[in-house]
């Protein structure tokens, strides 16, 4: 954890790394010093939160010194490339390979131009709220006006983790009533504070959100213009059930609940529901020694199979969600997969 | 009530404080890698503590700027630029001393000015904030850019230099994050690599102002440095708190310009001490003295870029929203504790609430009373000979151009770029202030020029929006008459001479 | 106000409206320049070999061309042992020595210690500080 690295730091500055007697003698295969890069460039966001909690929880198990650092996306994705000692890793979001199937420019395929490895958590928060005025309450009256021939305006980003629920918002309208999916309109914004000041100021009915920055707009009183309400939170329920179960500030887990599959329903297929859960994993350099991918998957069982890692992860809100590299590359191609059907069926 | 005030908690604060004025001092690094590099210290801490640290890092951060600024004409930080057009003179002319003072004692009032706003008004501003849409907050950017124009020696060329700025600020990405479409532009084939991204602000701001001013010493051979004597420490440039007599009124109008700019999300730090060193200059008796050493100048920008600290808190504490890039990291904090920050942040954590408070009111008495003792040191940098001083700086804008965006060796190159770009651009008598305010604005003047046409599908939105919209186009006209009318009359009294 | 000041802004070709309009602003005040300048731009190559003729060359150029150096050695060095800085602290040492004993006047041995001391100095202390207390990224 964060402590044990900075008491390093504070009590023994002089001992540098090179001095500094590993902690665990094994094989090792990763380098003592490894930078992990990380697809945001916000040292506040979840990305950076979640991979410093992993890679504090490393750098203790295995006595090497990891560092995130947090270069942007397209950045990340060159150091690694650039780097096939394992001294860089990176770790990052679905945004990775959703930029790409959306189309976004100078984006790749990462799970052909690197290598996607080991799931580590999960940030249930995706969420979509409507104005506690606004005459649609729920996700069936969303639809339902959409079939009716209304116009719903959906601030998102573009792009992304941020779109995914819009299409698969635009999806269902067509899938409900075929034809519908046209009254369902993307307000092109960029971050949370863009979101909100769009609904404000009336230019879009749904924005997208999350549950750790809109619940307290939630609490306002209905007469205050900036109340909101949740629609939508689309995380899978069995994600959800592993929330904390005082949820996030008023709303309980049971409240979230509501408004996640099964209870709140955009449908994916007429029969199945969608869902999407932001996970968060390691990329590597798709010519590094597999024997590193092997020294992490051994490492995080351990950490996890230790049970203080996921502490720390819920108590910031994480899901936690350890599927080793083999697991992990199975259920994210599989994932992926049917992002890339969802996309393309209404594109 | 106040137990949180623990021995543990003053000494965080002095300790943050201390270290956030040494980043800002450093060209390059600032206060928000500063916060950036001690929020995992905060985990252990806990919130009240943590914060401490984190609000010390901040107001000292913000302040430091001042001090390369004025002794070495490099601002230490973006917001700190317009205390180098007054303060570097200042010190070539021996008043270093005494324009550190000037700036301190303006930081000073300018920190607790903003405290006290937030501290009264706070969820009543964050409302008001709330009702700048895209139009408006395009009509806050153009309205600081008009100060290009205050700013210009030679009109034509100043705006041209300007535009040029607000050009290069749009190579690479429309940035997706703030609501762009993600597609690159005028990039030239096969330097997307590097470009894609653009430039970063801060390599370049260090490059203009420290790079070039190196080169421009080179080609002249770096004649031998300052000596002691030089520095006048004698009667006539003592500092008296009397300096101050006839700027009250410049004081509290850049302290609220600072505070309010910092309360619009996405405006950003840089804009508040343009806005009100453009405002001081409009106000002044004497406006031609400005960038030439007049202290009213330092008085405003100062005063400005610390009205931002308590005024960033302001949508952070009341919308969960953060008012500029280090507060921003603040959530960070919050989210660590597994604190969530919103509208109901300080009716639920009253605590906190006055913890932070308090903090900042110990972090801006801390950061005077470091700066104020350190003064008489401080100044001595510029007896330090060049030869020695120059290889410093140099290795330490690399550090900074390096380290702001975590270790991308491109903003070490765009560092030699900018610096050529600055010394060829004074030969071409192209200004590099306006330039620099145009880069550094250019990229929200974009988005929010273009996202609200998008919105609105209608130019005449800009005029007929609301009301703020209206008076915003009083003060921009205001502005671009008043600078007319100065360049004009500065015109005609060389003409006389 | 009607259709006269209506405008419908394509989001895919957005990312053009802003450049395509300052880059035309950006031209006129060029043209205006030129045609209110032409007689100093006309004295161009005087002005320039003016410059030229005035300037410290070795001083100048020496600067350009070691940062060119430094800047180009940092991460080829620094890859040979990645992610410890050391790119940055064994290019900074020569650099600042260098640098320092370019812009000196009186290149005595006696003048040169000072210089030696700060570059086995400053770059040390500044990557422990910024590699081990800070934990940033250094080449």
């Amino acid at each position: 954890m964060s402590i044990t690295r900075r008491n390093l730091i504070v009590t023994g500055a002089a001992a540098t790394a090179a001095l500094a007697a590993p902690r665990i003698a094994r094989a090792q295969a990763l380098p003592r010093n490894v930078r992990l890069v990380i697809g945001s460039s916000s040292t506040g966001g979840d990305t950076y939160q979640n991979s410093a909690i992993v890679a504090d929880a490393l750098s203790e198990h295995l006595g090497i010194n990891m560092r995130v650092d947090a270069v942007g996306a397209s950045e990340a994705f060159r150091a690694l490339g650039r780097d096939s000692r394992g001294t860089t890793l990176m770790m990052f979001h679905d945004q990775s390979y959703l930029q790409q199937l959306y189309g976004v420019e100078g984006s790749e395929d990462p799970f052909a131009a690197y290598t996607v490895g080991q799931t580590v958590a999960i940030n249930p928060g995706n969420a979509y709220l409507v104005a506690k005025s606004s005459p649609y309450q729920t996700m069936e009256d969303v639809l339902a006006a959409a079939a009716n021939g209304e116009r719903i305006r959906v601030a998102i980003q573009p792009g992304g983790v941020s779109e995914i629920g819009f299409s698969a918002m635009v999806n269902a309208a067509k899938v409900r009533a075929p034809g519908s999916e046209a009254n369902i309109v993307a307000v092109n914004t960029g971050d949370q504070a863009d979101k909100n000041q769009a609904m404000w100021d009336g230019l879009a009915d749904v924005i997208n959100g999350s549950i750790q920055a809109n619940e307290q707009f939630t609490q306002l009183p209905d007469d205050d213009q900036r109340a909101m309400r949740f629609v939508w939170i689309t995380a899978r329920p069995e994600t959800l059930q592993q929330a904390p179960a005082e949820g996030m500030g008023n709303t309980t887990r049971d409240d979230l609940l509501r408004y996640a599959s099964p209870q709140t329903s955009v449908t994916l297929d007429g029969s199945q529901d969608f869902t999407f859960d932001k996970e968060f994993f390691f990329l590597y350099n798709s010519e590094m020694d597999t024997a590193i991918i092997d020294q992490v998957d051994a490492a995080l069982t351990e950490i996890y199979a230790a049970g203080a890692i996921q502490e720390r992860q819920l108590g910031s809100f994480f899901i936690p969600n350890f599927l080793n590299f083999a697991d992990a590359q199975a259920h994210l191609t599989a994932k992926r997969d049917t992002y890339a059907e969802v996309i393309a069926e209404i594109s | 009530m106040f137990e949180f005030i623990t021995p543990l908690f003053c000494l965080l604060i002095v300790a943050g404080t201390f270290a956030g004025i040494v980043f800002g001092a450093i060209p390059g690094l600032t206060a928000t890698m500063a916060v950036a590099v001690c929020l995992p210290l905060t985990y252990p801490l806990g919130l009240e503590n943590g914060l401490a640290l984190l609000l010390g890092l901040y107001v000292g951060g913000i302040s430091g700027g001042l001090v390369p600024a004025i002794l070495l004409g490099i601002p230490g930080t973006p917001s700190s630029i317009t205390t180098t057009f007054d303060g570097f003179p200042m010190a070539t002319a021996g008043e270093g001393e005494k324009a550190l003072r000037i700036g301190i004692v303006s930081s000073l009032v300018g920190g607790l000015v903003s405290l006290a706003i937030l501290f009264l008004f706070a969820p009543t501003l964050a409302d008001f904030a709330i009702e700048f849409s895209y139009v408006e907050k395009f009509l806050i950017i153009f309205f600081a850019l008009t100060v290009m124009a205050a700013l210009s020696k030679d009109l034509l060329l100043g705006i041209f230099s300007g535009m040029l700025g607000i050009f290069i600020s749009l190579i690479g990405q429309y940035d997706i994050n703030n609501g762009g479409n993600g597609h690159i532009r005028l990039v030239p084939d096969g330097w997307d690599y590097y470009l894609d991204t653009g430039f970063s602000l801060l390599p370049v701001l260090i490059g203009l102002f420290g790079l070039t001013a190196i080169l421009e010493q080179a080609e002249i051979g770096v004649p031998k440095g300052h000596s002691r004597e030089d520095l006048k420490v004698g009667s006539e440039s003592t500092f008296s708190f009397g300096i101050f007599r006839n700027q009250i009124g410049n004081l509290m109008r850049s302290s609220c310009i600072g505070t309010f700019v910092g309360i619009l999300p996405g405006v950003g730090g840089s804009a508040a001490s343009l806005l009100a060193y453009s405002n001081a200059k409009s106000f002044s008796r004497h406006p031609e003295t400005f960038g030439k050493g007049e202290p009213a100048g330092i008085v405003a920008s100062e005063a400005g870029n610390n009205g931002l600290t308590g005024g960033a808190l302001v949508p952070l504490l009341s919308l969960g929203i953060p008012g500029d890039s280090t507060t921003a990291i603040l959530i960070g904090a919050f989210t660590l504790q597994g604190i969530q920050v919103g509208p109901l942040f300080i009716g639920n954590n009253p605590d906190t609430w006055s913890a932070m408070i308090v903090a900042m009111l110990i972090a801006n008495i801390a950061m005077f009373l470091l700066m104020y003792l350190a003064i008489r040191h401080l100044a001595l940098v510029v007896t330090v000979p060049k030869h020695i001083l120059f290889p410093v700086i140099l290795m330490m804008c690399v550090v900074g151009a390096y380290t702001i965006n975590y270790g991308i060796i491109f903003d070490v190159w765009t560092l030699l770029i900018f610096g050529l770009f600055g010394w060829l651009a004074v030969k071409l008598r192209l200004e590099v202030a306006p330039f620099i305010i145009g880069f550094i604005l250019g990229p929200s003047a974009e988005i929010y020029f273009v996202k609200s046409l998008e919105s609105f599908g209608d130019v005449s939105i800009f005029f007929t929006k609301s009301w703020i919209a209206c008076v915003l186009w009083l003060l921009i006209i205001a502005s671009l008459a008043g600078s007319l009318y100065f360049s004009r009359r500065a015109k005609s009294e060389t003409a006389g001479e | 106000m009607g259709s006269l000041t209506q405008v419908t802004i394509d989001f895919d070709t957005s990312h053009l409206v802003f450049p395509i309009i300052i880059g035309t602003v950006l031209g006129l005040l060029g043209l205006a320049i030129l045609i209110r300048d032409r007689a100093s731009i006309a004295a161009a190559p005087g002005y320039w070999r003016h410059i030229w003729q005035e300037m410290d060359k070795v001083r100048f150029f020496g600067t350009i061309v070691l940062t060119l150096a430094y800047f180009g050695a940092m991460v080829p060095v620094g890859n040979i042992w990645p992610n410890t800085g050391m790119g940055f602290l064994i290019c900074s040492v020569p650099y600042v020595f260098a640098v320092g004993v370019l812009y000196l006047h009186d290149r005595r041995p006696r003048n040169l210690w000072p210089i030696a001391l700060l570059a086995v100095i400053a770059p040390p202390l500044s990557w422990w500080l910024f590699s081990y207390v800070f934990f940033l990224a250094l080449p």
